[in-house]
């Protein structure tokens, strides 16, 4: 229809620009115009001065818009467009081939599709006016001979290296337009800049082709998987898996969480409306030591267009460290005993303590040596830091020298690592915390009163923040896990720890006959975390519940895990991910810190990297010169697989320490994702080239319209606006317009 | 004809011991008992006694002889006054009385039995008392003397615990050195022996540190065989009874109750 009316296609008015071939200055168009349309009124107005100058005005304005009309068509208005020569440009024709392209809707495949599309003209279309050169766009771009051999199986399709290879060839090749026939999805790592700024300058029209529906009609899908990089052994860890799905709303799916085919955990779930992305959790133990693959999996549903996105795999390190925690003990109590009989049997644990007996003897066990801890709680910097954890019992304030209250301060905010205090009748309030310098760390205000600490039978339950805590799991379920506290036996003792300090989390409350009290309370203190547990009275869910039962021993071993698990050690390697799907670049950072726990910003540190077949590299990292302490590198990973990557800090010589983590190449994978047609991105990448969005349905007009291009090797031509058949319809318009007035005004 | 000799071993042996008695200017005068002030304190310990069913004999003396209270309530006292003394754990001047009926021994970890050779558990308080210790709870038995009375503590020890060994505990085993370095142990008397010219009763002449291990190396039964601790605290306030046996009977008792909070 708009080359009917206007002679061209809309390409030609959108890329030529208006010229005058008369070579007169359009001012004599106006003054013309001016000229005719005031000669025009003056006689309309002389000949319909009675009264009627409404109709004379309407008379004139047609008169003089086709007086205008016709004395700009004696200009030789015409659009001046560049135009590809015949035959002489290249145009390249890049075809996805990768495994998304072998997706079947409506009974043909997007690779078959895009075969036929070519077969149904548009190839012959191109080769009658260009030089044609088919590539082949998958895991590298390679020029083929041949489209009918796409197989669709390459593992990635990475339309910007593509697009930026071409640009770079076409240097030496008059390239005129570049054609993508894709469903848009480039799974590594969309279009950058740089690529599109030099399409840009090198003014090539990407024009795309668009395969695949928008929206698949009935999918499953996982979006995302986030677990924990790191872990202890045996830790219960917690994997949040988002998923969306269209075409099975309300209906029931099953996720499962494995380990080399092994079903780790699995639950049932009901799906959210179509499009809504719902966000599921699943919880596992960790296991042994060693880099753990899990992979989450959404159990295919009857009639699912694709299967292959409702499995992610992630990586998770299980460290073979056991973190020392020392636990001070004011004097022998229950707590002591059952606390050290629950994370004995913890192999991720080691735990020394310290055990007021007398006033004059401290009972050490766990040490490593006899003279470790011999002058009782550490006084100096290298003994304290030497631990992850701290936990401290019925000790009061001023126990403490000053030097170890500092030195407390400083293992929570600069070390990284976690304090617990317990309930008992010599510490909180009790103990004098109120008005010592430890005040600092604890979570609560524990108040200057006296007599907080109460022998006596108190229940607990989980807060809204305890029901969603990790580590307040003693059952995976978080009904079956609620019920279990629920029916947990009384504590022997409680204690009102105080008010609540901002930032502080209460997790579980102990409810006593005289009201609920916050009893398990924690937050974040610098780089570590501070809690107060205020009872000594867990021991009876040891001793007043079956052989069988392990509450008490999991509470603790959860405990102690929020304790340490975070607790940093000198080296600690960093990476973005732990699956990189078809990402070879592999970004490496470590941070590093003295004995003091301090950024060392003068250190050597190299990430020694083992992968499959034997792959080895040794990689340095330079410092950010930003960020103290912060060392960057980068690595490419080709080889897909599992990689194990150390880093290794020393200074002048000496080791300060080393780090280990790990990370999964995978190939293919985020082919079979987000496998709806990906148009926003074809289309984008067409408006900001100046190439245009196709369907396979009008792509037909293609090969015409790449013929107006400023790329290659180009012509300018002049097409004549006089004959085209919008102008001769509106004069004719106008005339009879004019003729129909006068007749039903009575003026002919 | 063998249990005929038996008996009238031990008869003579009881009837020597009454006219032992009789002979003698007896100094040890039981008192009254007075419940301290603080008797109904709540506190972390308190000194739990098991009361259990005598052992069940045709020599109605024997059956009689022996019992769940001997030394009570003053021994249980005057002990927990030393070990408030001597260490920081907070303890209760009275004691607590606990059988294996109900479920209440579980709130007191550690259990004190005085004459384990007249006991005699049924299959109930066996199986409760198994499932006491492996969660935690310690047993603490003292005042048995002789092979007999041996044999009849094991004929309930053994069906507590079938499966496990009572074996003697060695000198470095942490119970002996908790707080106190006990290497050097000897017979703690009971208070029949006055005036303390022999040490020990029956065939029991010598003091015999006993136990029963969990899985992971830990004691649950701790058994002071061919002594009697309970008496060296019962009258450790008494001139005539020798101070060397009450502080080695203090000594032990505080050593096995903080080796019980601590492993």
């Amino acid at each position: 229809m708009f080359e009917l009316l206007f002679k061209y296609p809309l390409t030609v008015y959108e890329k030529g620009s208006l010229v005058l071939q008369s070579g007169w200055s359009l001012w004599w168009w106006v003054l013309a115009t001016a000229a005719a349309a005031g000669a025009v009124g003056w006689l309309l107005l002389r000949q319909w001065n009675n009264g009627r100058r409404a109709r004379a005005l309407v008379l004139w304005a047609l008169q003089s818009t086709m007086i205008a009309l016709v004395l700009l068509l004696l200009w030789q208005p015409g659009l001046s467009i560049a135009t590809l020569k015949p035959q002489q440009n290249i145009v390249a024709v890049l075809l996805d081939d990768s495994r998304s392209m072998a997706l079947t809707e409506d009974g043909i495949s997007r690779r078959d599709e895009l075969k036929r599309t070519l077969e149904a003209g548009l190839a012959d279309g191109l080769a009658r006016k260009f030089q044609v050169r088919y590539y082949r766009m998958g895991t590298r771009l390679s020029r083929t001979g041949d489209w009918k051999e796409l197989t669709a199986e390459a593992p990635v399709s990475r339309l910007s290296e593509g697009l930026a290879q071409i640009a770079a060839e076409s240097g030496s090749l008059p390239i005129g337009a570049l054609v993508v026939m894709s469903d848009g999805g480039d799974t590594a790592g969309g279009i950058d800049r740089q690529t599109l700024a030099t399409l840009r300058s090198r003014r090539f029209p990407v024009h795309t082709i668009g395969f695949g529906r928008e929206k698949a009609e009935k999918d499953l899908a996982l979006l995302d998987v986030q677990s924990p990089v790191r872990a202890l052994a045996d830790s219960r860890l917690s994997v949040m898996v988002r998923l969306e799905q269209r075409g099975y709303a309300g209906q029931r799916a099953k996720l499962v969480l494995s380990e080399e085919g092994r079903t780790l955990t699995a639950r049932e779930i009901t799906l959210a409306a179509d499009g809504k992305s719902q966000t599921e959790n699943l919880l596992f133990n960790a296991g042994n030591a060693g880099a753990k693959t899990v992979k989450v999996t959404l159990q295919t549903l009857a009639g699912e267009t694709n299967p292959g996105n409702n499995t992610l795999t992630r990586l998770v390190q299980v460290e073979s460290r056991k973190p020392r925690i020392l636990y001070l003990e004011g004097e022998p109590r229950w707590e002591f005993k059952f606390i050290r009989r629950a994370l004995e049997e913890d192999r991720s644990i080691n735990l020394v303590t310290l055990l007021r007996t007398t006033q004059n003897k401290i009972y050490r066990q766990g040490i490593n040596t006899p003279a470790e801890l011999e002058g009782g709680f550490p006084s100096t910097l290298d003994e304290l830091f030497a631990f992850e954890g701290i936990v401290i019992g019925n000790v009061e304030a001023g126990y403490f020298s000053p030097t170890q209250v500092e030195l407390l301060q400083q293992f929570v905010d600069r070390r990284g690592g976690g304090v617990l205090f317990l309930g008992g009748r010599t510490t909180l309030a009790d103990g004098g915390y109120g008005a010592s310098p430890l005040l600092e760390l604890l979570p609560v205000n524990p108040g200057d009163r006296r007599t907080t600490f109460v022998r006596d039978r108190a229940t607990v339950e989980l807060t809204k923040a305890g029901q969603e805590s990790l580590y307040a799991r003693l059952e995976e379920d978080p009904a079956r896990n609620l019920d279990r506290w629920k029916k947990l036996p009384y504590l022997a003792d409680y204690q009102n720890p105080g008010t609540l300090k901002a930032g502080a989390v209460v997790l579980a409350e102990s409810v006593t006959n005289k009201g609920r009290l916050p009893l398990w309370i924690t937050q974040n203190y610098g780089r570590g975390r501070t809690a107060v547990l205020a009872t000594s009275g867990t021991w009876r869910w040891q001793m007043a519940q079956p052989l069988e039962d392990k509450s008490h021993e999991v509470f603790w071993q959860q405990l102690s895990r929020w304790l340490v698990g975070a607790t940093p050690g000198r080296v600690v390697a960093l990476l973005p991910r732990t699956v990189f799907s078809d990402e070879q670049r592999i970004p490496l950072r470590a941070e590093v810190r003295n004995r003091q726990f301090l950024p060392l910003a003068d250190g050597s540190v190299e990430a020694r990297i083992s992968g499959p077949d034997g792959v080895a590299a040794t990689v340095p990292l330079q410092p950010d010169p930003v960020t103290p302490g912060v060392y960057l590198g980068e690595w490419g990973a080709e080889k897909p697989g599992s990689y194990l990557v150390e880093m290794y800090a020393t200074r002048a010589g000496e080791e300060v320490g080393r780090d280990t983590i790990s990370f999964r190449r995978e190939d293919g994978v985020t082919e079979a994702y987000h496998t709806q047609q990906d148009r926003e991105t074809l289309e984008r990448l067409s408006a900001q080239t100046g190439g245009r969005y196709w369907t396979p349905q009008n792509v037909s007009r293609l090969p015409d319209e790449i013929t107006y291009s400023e790329a290659g090797i180009t012509t300018r031509e002049v097409k004549d606006l006089w004959n085209v058949p919008l102008v001769f319809l509106l004069l004719a318009l106008l005339r009879g317009g004019e003729w129909m007035l006068r007749r039903k005004w009575g003026a002919v | 004809m063998i249990a005929l000799l038996l008996g009238l071993t031990l008869w003579s042996a009881l009837y020597a011991q009454r006219r032992f008695r009789r002979g003698m200017d007896w100094p040890f005068q039981e008192t009254e008992d007075v419940m301290p002030a603080d008797g109904d304190e709540k506190t972390e310990f308190a000194f739990a006694r098991l009361r259990y069913p005598n052992w069940r004999s045709s020599d109605r003396m024997w059956s009689m002889r022996g019992s769940w209270s001997i030394d009570y309530p003053k021994a249980d006292r005057q002990f927990v006054q030393g070990v408030r003394r001597l260490s920081r754990l907070h303890v209760r001047s009275t004691e607590q009385v606990v059988d294996l009926e109900s479920d209440e021994i579980f709130n007191w970890p550690w259990v004190y039995v005085v004459e384990p050779g007249h006991w005699d558990l049924t299959d109930a308080q066996c199986k409760k008392l198994r499932e006491y210790l492996l969660r935690g709870g310690f047993l603490m038995t003292d005042d048995f003397h002789g092979s007999m009375e041996w044999d009849i503590f094991m004929l309930s020890m053994k069906r507590v615990f079938p499966e496990r060994e009572m074996v003697d505990i060695p000198n470095k085993d942490p119970i002996f050195h908790v707080i106190y370095d006990l290497d050097n142990r000897f017979q703690v008397p009971g208070i029949v022996n006055y005036p303390f010219e022999q040490t020990h009763e029956y065939d029991g002449v010598k003091d015999t540190w006993r136990g029963i291990y969990d899985d992971k190396g830990r004691l649950m039964v701790g058994a002071c065989h061919n002594m009697d601790l309970g008496d060296a605290w019962e009258w450790a306030d008494s001139p005539e009874y020798p101070e060397r046996y009450a502080s080695l009977a203090y000594r032990i008792g505080i050593n096995y109750i903080i080796y019980a909070m601590s492993h």
